[in-house]
């Protein structure tokens, strides 16, 4: 008996499981055949981009540097074919050049004496500062940024929108930019070779101007708080070899990872540029298209 | 014994009713049984007649009409032979403009999207994720952002519990352990200028933080499928156990582990796969006064205690050790109800 009331309770709660399960079912059915099935993720958007220019100036802010620091004011020019694709060109002048605490440092801290005549700004004679002299800065050898130009394609796969303390409500879109860019420096000039000056001479420190190509992309957030005027942010990497301390520190010995007495190509060293922009967008026409 | 099991099958079917009532409308006070067809029993025949309260809404049939299912648009038991037995006629009643009840009546997108909406429509609508009450557990893995001399790359782990849905307060900490990396740069300024930088290694951190909440959204990706994310602010006070790297010195000086007292503040993006677990990106910055070696070196002094100052810069230095968090979060329990209607 004790086996049958068993048997009993157990396909009683079996029956009552399976019905449960099966009025779950049916919600799900409901939802997947519901009118918006096929519906578009989103209607009625507001094409903040598609058939529309924009301006944007911008300024740009290099990050993590070790010896000097740019900052460069430009602007981006994107014409928006679709929502989600635009071409243009960003650029930007160096308006703003400054030494970081590593470069002071070295600056009033490294002897000029004929250890460091070929590496630190020193004015006088070869092997060291000259009494009187006034003091040669260490930050003039240093490398920098002069101008940035890049044509380059916009992709914006996410289009969104932001709600900050639940009272203020603004459309956003995330993009991703990628092109060439020229990029304009100013280093060192070579020194130590055949028919160049020496790299102890004072006058070796003197930069020279280059134009670097390198691939340059970027990730953005754009902030719509009016259909004519948006405003973001971008995280823009830059990366290209160049010699930023104006060191002679490569050339020779195995791998030709040692001085060479010369200042050179071989003296440039890789590095991941960064670059931080922050931007006011105009777009024309002023009135945005609007999706069915 | 059979009595007992005919009361246990009699509770089962008790059970089961109140089911089949959940969705169906409080039957209005007045709305007589003459306004709307009897109901037929319908749960072995398969027959579209609807209980008289799913009916209150539909317009009254015309006189001498045949009576007519809620849907209206499906004559009598034959209709309903299509989807089975009954199957359809709880649907039509509760939803009457699911496609199945309306075959020959398209919908026109176009027109449905120019139809007015109610005014009250928030910008986002239901939060996604209610984190209200939940424990939310954090890996990541964190890279140095702003010290090229010596990077500091850690694995680390955040437990935070939400108070509200966007107020949290919790643990973090990082185990930078062996992982501190001297930079070639350092070696390279060494040689060239002739002069070193003091370096410092980091062992361990961990910090009380609390983290507020006030930002959150949804992306359309791609124009096809939306995903969630929110922003958050957080901040606290902990501490970090650091030491000198020798330097300037290494052959004289070796250094402890000192525990200083830092704060933290970060900003973090959270991006949801689903509504209980997450992506996140946050770059924080632990702020300290460093003890630092000491760059001038006292020959007579080289083997004195170093508590009086002669191995370390008589001046601690502010430090901030920028990180880039990159990692996962877990929410639980892994499920939540809304408490208000959406």
């Amino acid at each position: 008996m004790t086996r049958r009331f068993v048997k009993s309770v157990l396909a009683s709660l079996a029956v009552a499981c399976a019905v449960s399960a099966t009025g779950a079912a049916n919600a799900q059915e409901l939802q997947l055949t519901g009118p918006l099935k096929g519906a578009p993720a989103v209607r009625h958007l507001r094409l903040y981009r598609q058939g529309r220019f924009e301006i944007a100036p911008a300024v740009s802010f290099s990050l993590l540097d070790e010896y000097r620091r740019t900052i460069l004011a430009g602007a981006r020019l994107n014409y928006n074919i679709t929502d989600w694709l635009a071409i243009g060109i960003w650029g930007g002048a160096g308006v703003a050049s400054l030494s970081t605490d590593l470069t002071d440092k070295i600056d009033a801290t490294a002897p000029r004496d004929p250890l460091t005549a070929i590496n630190v700004n020193h004015s006088g004679n070869p092997s060291g500062q000259a009494k009187g002299a006034p003091a040669a800065s260490f930050a003039d050898q240093t490398a920098k940024i002069s101008y940035v130009v890049s044509p380059q394609v916009t992709f914006i796969p996410f289009r969104g929108k932001l709600a900050i303390f639940n009272k203020i409500f603004v459309d956003t879109d995330l993009y991703i930019a990628g092109g060439v860019a020229f990029v304009g420096v100013q280093e060192r000039e070579d020194c130590g070779g055949a028919s160049e000056v020496k790299c102890s001479n004072p006058s070796s420190f003197a930069l020279q101007s280059l134009t670097k190509v390198a691939p340059t992309f970027g990730v953005g957030l754009t902030f719509y708080p009016s259909t004519f005027v948006s405003f973001g942010v971008e995280y823009r990497a830059l990366p290209f070899s160049w010699n930023r301390s104006g060191f002679d520190s490569r050339g020779s010995g195995p791998n030709g990872n040692f001085p060479d007495q010369q200042v050179n190509g071989d003296d440039e060293t890789f590095k991941f540029n960064m670059l931080v922009n922050v931007f006011l967008g105009f777009s024309f026409p002023t009135a945005p298209k609007i999706s069915e | 014994m059979k009595q007992a099991r005919r009361w246990l099958l009699l509770a089962a079917a008790l059970v089961l009713l109140p089911q089949a009532a959940y969705a169906q409308k409080k039957k209005p006070k007045g709305s007589g049984a003459g306004a709307t067809p009897a109901a037929a029993p319908a749960a072995d025949t398969g027959a579209q007649a609807a209980p008289a309260d799913m009916d209150a809404d539909a317009p009254a049939p015309a006189p001498g009409a045949p009576a007519t299912p809620a849907g209206g648009d499906q004559a009598g038991p034959a209709a309903g032979g299509d989807t089975g037995a009954g199957g359809d006629m709880d649907i039509c009643q509760i939803t009457p403009d699911a496609p199945q009840c309306t075959a020959t009546k398209e919908i026109n997108l176009g027109v449905e999207a120019k139809k007015a909406v109610r005014a009250e429509v928030y910008a986002v609508q239901q939060q996604y994720v209610i984190k209200a009450q939940r424990f939310e557990i954090q890996p990541y893995f964190a890279v140095t952002l702003n010290d090229q001399f010596v990077s500091h790359d850690a694995p680390g782990l955040s437990l935070n519990y939400y108070i509200t849905q966007v107020l949290a307060v919790g643990l973090n900490g990082n185990w930078y352990g062996s992982l501190n990396q001297d930079s070639d740069f350092n070696f390279q300024n060494r040689r060239a200028a002739r002069i070193a930088v003091p370096l410092n290694d980091y062992q361990a951190s961990g910090d009380l933080n609390f983290t507020y909440v006030p930002m959150y959204g949804k992306f359309a990706g791609f124009g096809d499928f939306i995903f969630h994310y929110d922003a958050y602010i957080d901040g606290g006070v902990g501490v970090i156990r650091t030491k000198p790297i020798p330097v300037i010195d290494p052959d004289n000086r070796s250094f402890d582990w000192n525990t200083l007292v830092n704060f933290d503040v970060g900003i973090g993006l959270r991006i949801f796969f689903n509504r209980w677990l997450a992506a996140v990106l946050e770059v924080r910055d632990i702020m300290y006064f460093d003890k630092i070696e000491n760059t001038k070196i006292q020959p007579g002094l080289a083997a004195a205690d170093p508590v009086k100052g002669v191995w370390y810069d008589p001046n601690t230095h502010f430090t901030n050790d920028v990180q880039l968090q990159v990692g996962l979060s877990l929410f639980l329990p892994t499920s939540f109800d809304y408490t208000l209607p959406k």
